[in-house]
């Protein structure tokens, strides 16, 4: 074995040139400011058509939060062209798929079609665009689904409420304590009026980016897009101010509880800075390195070697203003939830204190690797980053390079950048318990 | 060898226009040409079978392993096979575990296991090893007490987090009622079956199902033909074959003889999980497959389905609202699946029935029929970009049986479906009338209402055994006590006076036996203190059953057999009071209050009657007053039999309250009483107890 894994080794560094196919993009703005990325790829006759817009949760009014979620539900109810109910009935009865999602950055609406029909999904995302129909109508249906999603995905769910707990602790300023799907009694308060306001504000072309990637003829894509997006007006440019949070400095003890839970979790959580920070990427590596894979730390000695844990993790929440890294653990049989955190806590110093092993760190390089190549294996996946590393990290780029980021983090970074975050007293330590029956 | 196979699209094709108008939808463009590419394939001499599709797009390899034995039957040992898939994949007799983790993440790889497969991907400059050290693992896995002890752990503390979880109830539940838990789709893994498994049972179960004989290893990816099957039978060839094992697939419970809720209560629900299902048999090589695709699809396959359109955009019931047909080679379930808030679960299980009969007894608009062809051609072609999907309907001919040319003729059949086969596929394969709604919720929020449906209610465990209706209790207002229960209902009735003043009743019913082909009359007759006498006749064959006392003595008369009432029976009927016994309650009836809860959506007190060491359950409408429901266990010889009268519809004869309607549940026996008329203090005299 020994021999085997040393050969190896030498391989590696042998292959380390091999990469993903590039990915081609051009990109370009239209008069109304709206920014349009396209990208060729015939291999098969697939057309996804994407529109990401600057708006989520972190936008909305304190008094009013589940907003920008609310309208990835009201965008669908119909526009001055499409009749109410008849978006979904159009999408499938071309064989085309359509989603939506939304997060505290951005909302993010697409189509998947056989290319034939790139076409109708840009009729279908402009008309979104320009005038969709919000009437009190839509809005009561739409409050009545998203209360019913809220209880699928977070009340009726095992530890559903996990995430939403610890931002709620990490954050006392900035708009990230709250969540995606937002307090329903805002929802229920909202009046009409407010939510015409806010598509005013934010459904505007120079708070958008288009994509459209697959199978396509770029001049005549071209075309289409300035003939069914070009007379869009433009919007007033909108001004962000988010409040900026203290640092912590004393560690921050909470508790919550879930009534669908029996084993107990514990989370240690620390504040990161942007997604864009050449320090959130550091934290990606030390996730990894501690909790992805059998062979992970973490993992290793918590779940395999000593037992004490059901399951345990690491994971970098990563947003556009700031980050949160989360480890947490579920114990197994006796273990105590402080049990779990003081082992965690060995490890973490372990990578304050020292340098990762030259093996590790080889680990991690091929890990990142395989992400990247996997990354972009799909138009519809391509088409997300595209419009991701544009709108929220400014350099679109990044599809092709990110991987060289990975690659020139030295051991030494992620020893100093352990060290900066990852420290006692700059955490939440959150005991997530099961709800005892009344 | 034919590599490539070329497709006819059923897709609108219409040249694109010059000017826009954006009033107008947009029509597509010329359909694009497809091409489905073939799989080559090769054998190995102990059977495994490999199917390799090419494709340079990204330096990347996947192999999936898929070991293609019938549904095995695990009964009191079911975790068998979850834990052997645990375990391998964790190190083998070559390689110890630590290492082989190690050399895995190190390649930045991922190798997973289940009991009959695996799965590995990688990139392509590491693919040799990777499909070495998969083949190490699959031929000569490492099986360890102590690995075993881990994971069966881990299995157990896992269930616990899932134990709470309504939708892994419903799923559960779902399975064990539709095929019965001694089928292999039925059956489930709980913390008792997995401590009843040993680390031999694993091996044996390794030894016995995880052969190459019916293997299939799917390569797709970044490699050449030539290379790749050389790798293949060098790491691969040394598995020994071993012999064929036969397994006997249970048959699965048939369906139900009529609608029915299954209920399962949970407190913790926010949501009701609510599901339709009845057994099939489809597979996806009879004629009616691609019908009931269509079908499905229609009913619950989309967004825009009936049921989605219905329960969450009409009504905003749920966030989604789906169906499904299973097509599986051994046994197969249409099921229905939506989560809606507590308050609508019995209008979403209305319309859930509404939509279901709707597809059957309608038949579908021409243009819901054309998008529905529609997005399968779409998700046809939108399948067609990921590489495995071609090796996927490759492996699907193969271990289903199918025709070669099924994927090739595909759309062609999907696009042949017309109106008439979709209605008549929803009748054959969408079987309300024989289906189970399992409810999975908080029974204290949403029965009182599902009652109210009128579809009859079963009620179950966590783990599908049946158990009697959960009761809900609320609090006791203060100042009610049994006494103050009990002197409520002689009020209502019409008061003491009116009540002693009874000395006779002779009531006739039209009698309603569950089961019974005949609907007999009851002629009833009670004089105070006990005497009773019943005939029952059915026209045109006279008298059935004649039941008689007179006090002192009495018998049962069935088809001209006469069976005096002897000891128990006797002594019971002797110390019985037929009318109102409530008048009479005095210190040797011990009274106790026993709760506030519902019947049928009322609420009720619940009294406790003891008496001479017999117990019976009195339940009264707490608004009204009226007795409710009688509730007592005899015990005959050995057997114990629970009875439960229900009393409803009162109306006064002669300033007293009498309930019109009875329904008598006795054991597996029900009898409804329609009393059709009612005379107090006429027509009775002692001879007609004789």
């Amino acid at each position: 074995m020994k021999k085997s894994l040393f050969s190896l080794a030498a391989f590696v560094l042998a292959g380390l040139t091999v990469s993903a196919q590039e990915v081609k993009f051009e990109e370009y703005d239209l008069d109304n400011g709206m920014h349009v990325i396209l990208h060729q790829d015939n291999t098969a006759p697939v057309v996804t058509i994407s529109v990401m817009y600057h708006v989520g949760a972190k936008d909305e009014n304190p008094e009013r939060t589940g907003f920008a979620h609310f309208f990835e539900h009201l965008l669908f109810e119909g526009t001055e062209n499409i009749e109410r109910g008849e978006w979904f009935t159009i999408v499938s009865s071309n064989g085309g798929s359509n989603n939506a999602n939304t997060t505290q950055d951005r909302t993010y609406y697409y189509e998947v079609f056989p290319s034939n029909n790139v076409e109708l999904g840009l009729w279908m995302e402009s008309e979104r665009l320009l005038h969709p129909i919000i009437n009190q109508i839509g809005v009561d249906t739409q409050n009545e689904v998203v209360k019913e999603e809220k209880r699928l995905r977070v009340d009726n769910q095992p530890y559903g409420r996990f995430i939403e707990n610890v931002n709620l602790n990490m954050f006392n300023k900035h708009p990230y304590k709250g969540t995606t799907i937002g307090k329903l009694s805002h929802l229920d308060a909202a009046t009409l009026e407010e939510f015409q306001a806010f598509n005013k504000k934010f459904y505007i072309p120079n708070n958008a980016v288009l994509v459209v990637a697959g199978d396509i003829d770029v001049p005549l894509v071209k075309k289409m897009i300035q003939d069914y997006f070009g007379p869009i007006p433009r919007g007033k440019d909108i001004v962000r101010k988010f409040p900026k949070e203290d640092p912590i400095t004393e560690t921050i003890r909470a508790k919550a509880y879930d009534p669908n839970i029996q084993i107990p979790a514990v989370v240690a959580a620390y504040r990161t800075p942007s997604f864009k920070d050449r320090d959130s990427y550091v934290l990606n590596m030390i996730s990894n390195y501690l909790s992805s894979g059998k062979s992970s730390k973490l993992y290793k000695k918590l779940v395999d070697e000593k037992k004490m844990a059901l399951q345990v993790g690491a994971f970098n929440i990563s947003q556009e203003d700031y980050g949160v890294y989360v480890l947490f653990g579920l114990p197994l049989g006796e273990t105590s939830l402080d049990g779990i955190i003081a082992e965690i806590d060995e490890e973490v110093v372990k990578i304050q204190n020292e340098l990762i092993s030259e093996k590790d760190y080889q680990k991690l390089q091929n890990k990142f690797e395989n992400q990247f190549v996997n990354s972009n294996s799909s138009i519809s996946g391509i088409a997300n980053s595209l419009a991701r590393y544009y709108m929220l990290y400014d350099d679109v780029n990044l599809i092709n390079n990110e991987i060289d980021i990975y690659r020139s983090i030295t051991k030494e970074e992620i020893q100093a950048v352990a060290k900066k975050y990852l420290n006692p007293n700059q955490r939440l330590i959150l005991e997530y318990l099961p709800k005892k029956d009344d | 060898m034919k590599t490539k196979i070329l497709i006819t699209l059923f897709l609108l094709s219409i040249g694109v226009t010059a000017q826009i108008d954006r009033s107008k939808q947009p029509k597509p463009g010329p359909a694009p040409k497809i091409t489905l590419q073939v799989p080559q394939e090769f054998v190995l001499d102990n059977g495994m079978k490999i199917l390799v599709v090419e494709n340079h797009k990204l330096p990347r390899v996947s192999y999936n392993l898929t070991i293609d034995n019938a549904p095995i039957t695990e009964g009191d040992k079911a975790g068998t096979s979850s834990l052997l898939g645990a375990m391998l994949g964790n190190g083998t007799t070559n390689i110890p575990k630590d290492d082989f983790n190690e050399e895995i993440d190190f390649l930045g790889a991922s190798l997973s296991f289940g009991s009959e497969s695996a799965f590995a991907r990688t990139l392509s400059k590491y693919s040799e090893r990777i499909l070495e050290l998969m083949a190490d693992a699959a031929i000569n896995p490492l099986l360890t007490e102590e690995e075993f002890q881990k994971e069966k752990d881990k299995l157990i503390e896992g269930l616990k987090t899932q134990e709470k979880s309504v939708d892994a109830v419903a799923s559960r539940v779902g399975g064990a009622l539709s095929y019965g838990t001694k089928h292999p789709y039925g059956e489930f893994v709980t913390e008792e079956t997995v401590n009843n498994v040993t680390l031999e049972n694993v091996n044996a179960f390794y030894q016995k199902y995880f052969n190459p004989n019916n293997a299939y290893l799917v390569i797709v990816g970044d490699i050449d033909f030539k290379t790749i099957k050389e790798q293949v039978e060098n790491y691969f060839g040394k598995w020994e074959k071993s012999i064929e094992v036969s397994t006997n697939v249970p048959t699965a419970n048939p369906n139900v003889q009529y609608t029915q809720i299954n209920f399962v209560d949970m407190p913790n629900a926010v949501q009701s999980n609510i599901s339709l299902t009845n057994n099939v048999e489809l597979k996806m090589n009879d004629p009616d497959y691609h019908s009931v695709l269509i079908a499905n699809k229609i009913l619950g396959g989309g967004f825009n389905s009936y049921l989605n359109m219905n329960l969450r955009e009409e009504h905003g019931y749920t966030y989604g609202a789906r169906s499904n047909v299973g097509a599986d080679k051994y046994a197969s379930r249409f099921s229905t699946g939506t989560a809606v808030r507590n308050a609508v679960t019995d209008s979403a299980v209305v319309q859930v029935l509404k939509e279901i009969n709707r597809i059957k007894n309608e038949y579908v608009t021409d243009k819901a029929l054309a998008n529905a062809k529609a997005k399968y051609v779409g998700d046809f072609v939108l399948a067609l970009e990921r590489p495995q999907t071609i090796a996927q309907y490759a492996l699907n001919i193969k271990l289903k049986d199918l025709p070669e040319d099924f994927y090739a003729t595909y759309l062609e059949k999907i696009n042949a479906v017309t109106k008439e086969d979709v209605k008549r596929v929803a009748n054959t394969y969408f079987k309300a009338e024989n289906a189970r709604i399992i409810v999975v919720g908080k029974g204290s929020d949403v029965l009182t209402n599902l009652e109210k449906t009128g579809i009859p209610i079963k009620y179950f465990d966590k783990y599908a055994n049946p158990v009697e209706k959960p009761e809900f209790t609320k609090p006791v207002p203060s100042g009610v006590t049994a006494q103050s229960v009990i002197n409520k209902y002689i009020t209502a009735i019409g008061g003491k006076d009116n009540a002693m003043a009874v000395n006779t009743v002779h009531s006739s019913a039209d009698v309603t036996i569950e089961g019974a082909p005949f609907a007999p009359k009851a002629d009833i007759k009670q004089m105070v203190p006990n005497k009773e006498s019943m005939e029952m006749s059915v026209e045109g064959m006279g008298v059935l059953m004649k039941q008689k006392f007179n006090g002192e003595t009495g018998y049962i008369e069935q088809q001209g057999q006469k069976m005096p009432m002897e000891g128990e029976i006797l002594d019971n009927q002797k110390s019985k009071i037929t009318l109102f016994p409530e008048l009479y309650y005095d210190d040797s009836f011990k009274l106790s209050l026993e709760s506030l809860t519902t019947i049928d959506g009322n609420d009720v007190y619940k009294v406790k009657i003891e008496k001479d060491g017999k117990t019976t359950f009195k339940y009264y409408n707490a608004e009204t007053g009226l007795l409710a429901r009688i509730e007592k266990t005899v015990t005959i010889g050995e057997n114990e039999t629970t009875s439960v009268v229900d009393y409803s519809k009162y109306s006064p004869v002669k300033g007293v309250q009498f309930p019109y309607h009875q329904i008598i549940k006795s054991g597996p026996q029900t009898i409804i009483f329609n009393i059709t008329n009612v005379l107090v203090n006429e027509g009775v005299s002692d001879e007609d107890f004789n």
